[in-house]
């Protein structure tokens, strides 16, 4: 014990580890000859270059095995999620804020809508078909250039009021704001089982009783059954999501309302924890 | 730090010797007292209220509350708080960031409460406490009186010096030292025989008794080597973590992460690093070893000096009760002209020696007759052996002896009965006795007597030969020398035995025998035999010292007893071997003078305590040092703890056996203090760190052997502990780096190291021993680590690595087959953790929502932790052993390891399936096959170890594997030739 415990000083311990690091005497670096060294460098080398390869090897196997149209599961895709345009987040979701009378505070929110439009206009759609039938677009087929799938059209028009194109402010100003609707993507998903599913808005909490004046764009507010199902990135290049768009006429200015837009439609689900599955919530103030 | 022992004696002398030196009346004066009235009431009253009780201060007890906090935070446990103290500051951080998982991290990173709590190392034994003594009040001084009719009434010292022999007492100032001097009898030492008049000078811890104790309270603790190890390991996982943090700060400030990103990224990867589960393992692993020892009956106190043990490499042992049986036994037998050995086996039912002649029959007689000892009643159906019997120790020896020939001694007594009787004293050294004989034709009376050998031959003019008295000539009395010498030698106990007839005529029937006038004849007797006894070796002691022998550890003995008693058990024993010599011995062989003899050509070495009290430090370090066996002979307990500390220079791991008070110091200053449950005093058992329940020396090899084995074991624990850790640090690693989803959380980390891989690391200190363990030397302090650089390095750069790229295979495979193609993955952290996000789009074009990525997320942690589970299986089997092969060791051999296996994929399943809904844990029910993406992995694992202990079994050397690998696949014709390397190992010590 004794010969353990003594005690080095600082300048000896710094003289033990220099020897450490090389000791003149032994030829030794850091305990080792420097061939030594060289040869575990080269083994370690070894070892991770095989093991990467084996990594790859194996990522490889796996992407042999995925089908480039569509995932093997949809664990978690079982109810579409829902987002709002325009979408400003608050600490708790989304909330938006905006004062009539001062440019600024809407400005931005136009200017979003504006550039998410941007994907629909006519020129953006000009890959994809008119489509009519309000029923399920079924393709088995590839009929479609370059062995793609059909798309059906969406342009930003159908949204009448809400297109940005009547009314470039979106009502921002007279505090008729536009909001717009989308359902997010999942493939092969048959949303409604046969009836176009529609977007309806409702005031919630302690306003929960009071009937919301609301528009909606295309009539009825509903997602035609042409855009479903979608077949994927790959088969639909150019596929993009219908939209609805909600006009809100009479909100009383400088109450914070919350606001739920649910998308009603037999397969549309909603989840306890998930705020933006099958609904979208948010908070609006319209200050004046 | 401690007082040298050999000064204990002055430090006293002040009052001690000057009272040994006054006289009575001087002394009455001093204290007010007097031989015959003693104390007035009034003054004991005083005297008790100015001194105290006469008795021991019990040792200072740390308050239970300090305790409790240096098991909270002490060691290992500190890193740990630690790593909570950053979980809360990273907590703050991203509070006032305003970051809403900050909630989630906390409850990751901060240790459980009952990972804690396991550490709180019980203590196997409730504190011994001082026992009370009857007589606590006894004011100082005072004075019991008791009629004496001996003049020189002995005591037993042996609590105090560990004298076996009583020393006998008188008025007369003998020694300076007044543990030497006659006229002082010590605190807790007993009068044997007679009775004694004494004033009492010092009462409590001012008597020696009371300075010893309060010597033993003083030595301070020194660190276990367990403990020295963990701290060791606690610097190792503290510095690999710190280096890795930093090294990714760097990064990620470097990768423009924000600053306070960064930061939590570095407490985040510390925090991963520490295996929150280690010290439960560690602490339970000792308490199975410990469970396990005393079933073996060592008893451990501390739980760390069940490691302790396993490193020793010298034990200094008692050797009274400890090697031997501490009962005399009847070892050999001279008459008629020639020496027979007896039987000292401990469970003796016959005698196998020759007993037809007269002679033994004659000598049986005196045997049985001349003997006061008696068994107590009530014990018929218990073995001889085993019975109790009054008496003291060489007359119980003969009393047994008779019993197991002749069989029912007391009948034989009754037939012949006893008329008169001398009791042995130490004055006359002799015993005698009268009897009636049992042939009622035969009138006359026979004396019977035994005694110290020559004081018999003294009075004898006859000797028996073949049933014939006949004349004790010059050369008979030359033969019964020989033997006398020969039995002496062998360091036993020799009693001369001698009888007469007394004529009818002279002594009728009616004769009245006066002991005290002695009319009857004491001389011209006719001297029958010589009976020798020892106290024989415990017969499971040789074995033992043999195994301690091939396990490299030096056994010591160290005992009160005569040098020649001592090297005789020794030598049988084996403590020094049948080939060895020591220096006398050579010199004797050699007949030369002791001084010429080169000293380093004797193994063996009888040190007397005399020769000892004289050496210096340098000289006792040198006899250690060159003499491997040695023996310790008439030492005073003091002188112990010199030796204990000579051993300790040496840079032993020192374990002492002790059973008195004043053994306390040493076994304090012994790494390991070793009690004797029967024989040992409280103060011993306070002082050791370990009870030996059966005082037995082979249960000390037993523990070694337990010791030794978790310490492999325990390495096994650590290293199958450690690798996991890389696969929980590597996705922190790439997450940063990559900006991958979050691969594994944190809260899934803490489910791993103490949900599922509790169990399977507590199995393998269940392990068997790989090869014989107590066939190698003990290990090095210094070099023979519990974590080396190797295991480390193993674990962690290679094992560890194998087993992230299995859980980044599954990872990957869920992610793709959810729609995220690995290509996908790279890079969107930002984006993915984006609460603002709830279109993200996968490789596919769907679009998911916060929520659902999270779970997705979730479902990959999930498959991480399974992947990992499912290679710790791997892990736990490789690690079984540390070179031989699995195929070798077994795979069933320890049941625990499947409990283990089973508990681990249980848990697992539980978590996945059972507990897969509840959101906060962020488990979720996992597809099946994803259980099964690592198992080739896991295989792979296995292969890889088997290979690299199949190198290390065909390279022994120890090399480590990467070396032997390439010299293995021979770049010879690239490189020059391997084998001109002198110097190519790694390590001392595989894994």
């Amino acid at each position: 014990m004794a010969t353990l415990n003594e005690k080095k000083t600082c300048s000896e311990r710094m003289a033990d580890f220099r020897r450490f690091v090389w000791n003149p005497e032994t030829k030794l670096f850091m305990g080792r000859s420097l061939i030594n060294w060289v040869w575990i460098s080269l083994y370690y080398l070894a070892f991770y270059v095989v093991m990467s390869g084996l990594f790859a090897l194996s990522i490889y196997c796996l992407m042999r095995t995925i089908n480039p149209y569509e995932p093997d599961y949809q664990d978690q895709l079982k109810s579409p999620g829902v987002t709002l345009r325009p979408d400003v987040y608050g600490d708790r979701g989304l909330r938006i804020y905006y004062n009539v009378s001062d440019n600024k505070t809407w400005e931005g929110l136009v200017t979003t809508l504006h550039t998410f439009l941007a994907a629909y206009t006519p020129a953006a759609q000009h890959l994809n078909i008119n489509c009519t039938n309000n029923t399920y677009f079924i393709q088995d087929t590839f009929d479609g250039p370059n062995n793609t799938k059909l798309s059906c059209k969406f342009t930003s028009d159908m949204l009448q009021n809400c297109s940005g194109i009547t009314d470039p402010t979106f009502g921002y100003p007279e505090g008729k704001p536009c909001f717009i609707i989308k359902m997010n993507r999942i493939i092969k998903f048959y949303p409604g089982n046969g009836t176009a599913p529609r977007v309806n808005c409702t005031y919630v909490g302690e306003e929960g009783s009071r009937p919301l004046d609301a528009d909606y764009y295309p009539g009825n507010g509903t997602f035609s059954l042409h855009y479903f199902p979608y077949y994927g990135k790959k088969a639909q290049p150019s596929y993009s999501n219908p939209l609805v768009a909600v006009k809100f006429l009479n909100i009383t200015r400088n109450v914070e309302f919350k606001i739920v837009c649910k998308v009603i439609g037999a397969g549309i689900t909603f989840n306890v924890h998930d705020p933006y599955e099958g609904k979208v919530e948010f908070k609006l103030k319209i200050e004046d | 730090m401690f007082p040298d022992p050999g000064s204990l004696g002055n430090k006293n002398s002040s009052s001690l010797m000057l009272c040994s030196l006054l006289s009575t009346s001087e002394l009455e004066m001093k204290y007010g007292t007097s031989i015959d009235k003693g104390l007035s009431s009034a003054r004991a009253a005083e005297i008790l209220a100015r001194d105290g009780p006469n008795a021991l201060t019990p040792p200072k007890a740390t308050p239970e509350i300090v305790k409790f906090l240096k098991q909270m935070i002490g060691g290992f446990s500190i890193l740990l708080w630690i790593g909570a103290g950053f979980s809360w500051i990273s907590f703050g951080i991203q509070l006032a960031q305003g970051v809403d998982s900050a909630f989630d991290n906390v409850s990751g990173w901060a240790p459980t409460p009952p990972a804690l709590g396991a550490f709180n190392t019980p203590q196997l034994l409730s504190n011994y406490k001082e026992a009370s003594r009857s007589h606590q009040a006894l004011p100082p001084p005072n004075t019991s009186d008791k009629s004496s009719n001996i003049a020189t009434p002995p005591v037993d010292n042996s609590s105090l010096t560990g004298e076996s022999e009583p020393q006998s007492r008188s008025c007369d100032f003998t020694h300076e030292n007044p543990l030497e001097t006659r006229n002082i009898a010590f605190y807790s030492t007993t009068c044997v025989e007679g009775t004694a008049t004494g004033i009492v000078i010092n009462t409590g811890d001012r008597t020696i008794i009371g300075r010893i104790a309060s010597l033993a309270s003083g030595v301070g603790n020194e660190k276990t080597p367990i403990a020295i190890e963990i701290e060791h390991f606690v610097y190792l996982v503290a510095g690999v973590a710190i280096s890795i943090g930093v090294l990714f700060f760097i990064i990620s400030v470097s990768m423009r992460y924000k600053i306070l990103d960064s930061i939590i990224f570095l407490i985040g990867i510390i925090v991963a690093n520490v295996p929150e589960g280690l010290l439960a393992t560690v602490t339970v692993s000792l308490s199975l070893t410990a469970k396990r020892m005393a079933k073996k009956n060592c008893l451990v106190k501390n739980l760390e000096a069940v490691e302790t043990l396993g490193s020793t490499s010298i034990i200094c042992s008692d050797k009274t009760g400890t090697l031997t049986q501490n009962r005399m036994t009847v070892a050999h037998l001279w008459f008629d002209n020639q020496i027979y050995s007896a039987d000292t086996s401990e469970d003796q039912t016959t005698q196998p020696f020759d007993q037809s002649s007269p002679t033994w029959t004659a000598l049986s007689k005196i045997v049985t007759l001349c003997n006061r000892a008696e068994f107590r009643p009530g014990q018929e159906n218990l073995p001889i052996m085993k019975r109790v019997v009054v008496g003291d120790a060489s007359e119980t020896a003969l009393l047994k002896f008779s019993e197991v020939i002749l069989g029912d001694v007391m009948s034989i007594r009754a037939q012949n009965r006893k008329v008169a009787e001398i009791p042995f004293n130490s004055t006359n050294k002799f015993q005698l006795s009268i009897h009636e004989t049992d042939d009622p034709q035969d009138k006359r009376f026979l004396l019977v007597m035994k005694g110290a050998p020559e004081r018999i031959l003294e009075r004898c003019s006859t000797i028996m030969i073949n049933g014939k008295e006949e004349p004790l000539d010059s050369e008979k009395a030359e033969a019964f020398q020989t033997a006398y010498m020969e039995l002496g030698g062998m360091g036993e106990r020799v009693l001369g035995f001698c009888h007469l007839y007394l004529p009818e005529n002279e002594f009728p029937e009616t004769f009245q025998f006066d002991t005290d006038s002695m009319n009857f004849p004491t001389s011209n007797l006719c001297f029958v035999g010589l009976l020798s006894m020892i106290d024989p070796p415990r017969s499971t002691v040789p074995d033992a010292v043999s195994k301690c022998r091939s396990a490299g550890i030096k056994v010591i003995m160290v005992t009160g007893d005569h040098p020649i008693t001592a090297k005789a058990i020794a030598k049988s024993v084996g403590i020094i071997s049948a080939t060895s010599e020591t220096v006398e011995d050579i010199a004797k062989r050699l007949n030369i003078p002791v001084e010429q003899v080169n000293r380093r050509e004797a193994t063996a070495a009888v040190v007397n305590g005399m020769e000892l009290k004289d050496m210096s430090s340098e000289q006792l370090d040198e006899i250690l040092r060159n003499h491997t066996e040695i023996v310790f002979a008439r030492t005073s307990p003091q002188q112990k703890l010199i030796i204990v500390e000579g051993c300790q220079r040496q840079g032993a791991v020192v374990a002492v056996t002790g059973d008195g008070v004043n053994d306390s110091p040493a076994l304090k200053k012994a790494d390991i203090g070793i009690a004797m449950g029967i024989a040992g005093s409280d103060a011993a058992k306070n002082a050791a760190d370990m009870v030996l329940l059966d005082d037995n020396f082979a249960s000390i090899v037993t523990g070694v052997e337990e010791g030794r084995l978790i310490f492999d074991n325990l390495k096994k624990t650590i290293a199958y502990t450690l690798t996991k850790n890389i696969a929980e640090l590597c996705p922190f690693l790439i997450y940063i780096i990559a900006s991958i989803p979050m691969p594994i959380g944190t809260i899934t980390i803490l489910f791993i190291d103490l949900g599922t891989d509790i169990i399977p690391s507590v199995a393998l200190a269940y392990e068997k021993a790989e090869s014989d363990i107590m066939n190698r030397r003990p290990r090095n302090k210094r070099r023979d680590r519990l974590v080396n650089q190797q295991l480390a390095v193993y674990s962690y750069l290679q094992i560890g690595i194998m087993q992230s790229v299995g859980a980044f295979v599954t990872y990957f495979t869920v992610y793709a087959e959810q729609g995220f193609l690995p290509s996908t993955l790279l890079g969107v952290r930002v984006n993915w953790e984006n609460n603002a996000i709830n279109d993200f789009e996968d490789s596919y074009g769907q679009q998911w929502t916060h929520y659902q990525r999270m779970y997705l997320q979730w479902t990959g942690y999930t498959a991480f932790f399974v992947s990992i589970t499912i290679q710790q299986v791997a892990d736990l089997i490789i690690r079984k052993t540390r070179r031989n092969s699995i195929f070798r060791q077994g795979l069933f051999r320890n049941k625990v390891i499947w409990v283990g296996i089973f508990s681990q994929i249980g848990i697992a399943l539980i978590l996945t399936y059972g507990l897969g809904h509840v959101t906060a844990l962020n488990f979720t029910p996992l597809r099946f096959q994803y259980w099964f993406v690592a198992v080739p992995f896991a295989i792979l694992i296995w292969v890889y170890d088997e290979i690299r202990k199949l190198l290390i079994r065909r390279h022994p050397g120890s090399e480590c594997t990467p070396l032997i690998l390439i010299k293995y696949f021979h770049f010879m014709s690239l490189f020059p030739p391997f084998h001109s390397h002198p110097r190519l190992s790694c390590h001392s010590q595989y894994i």
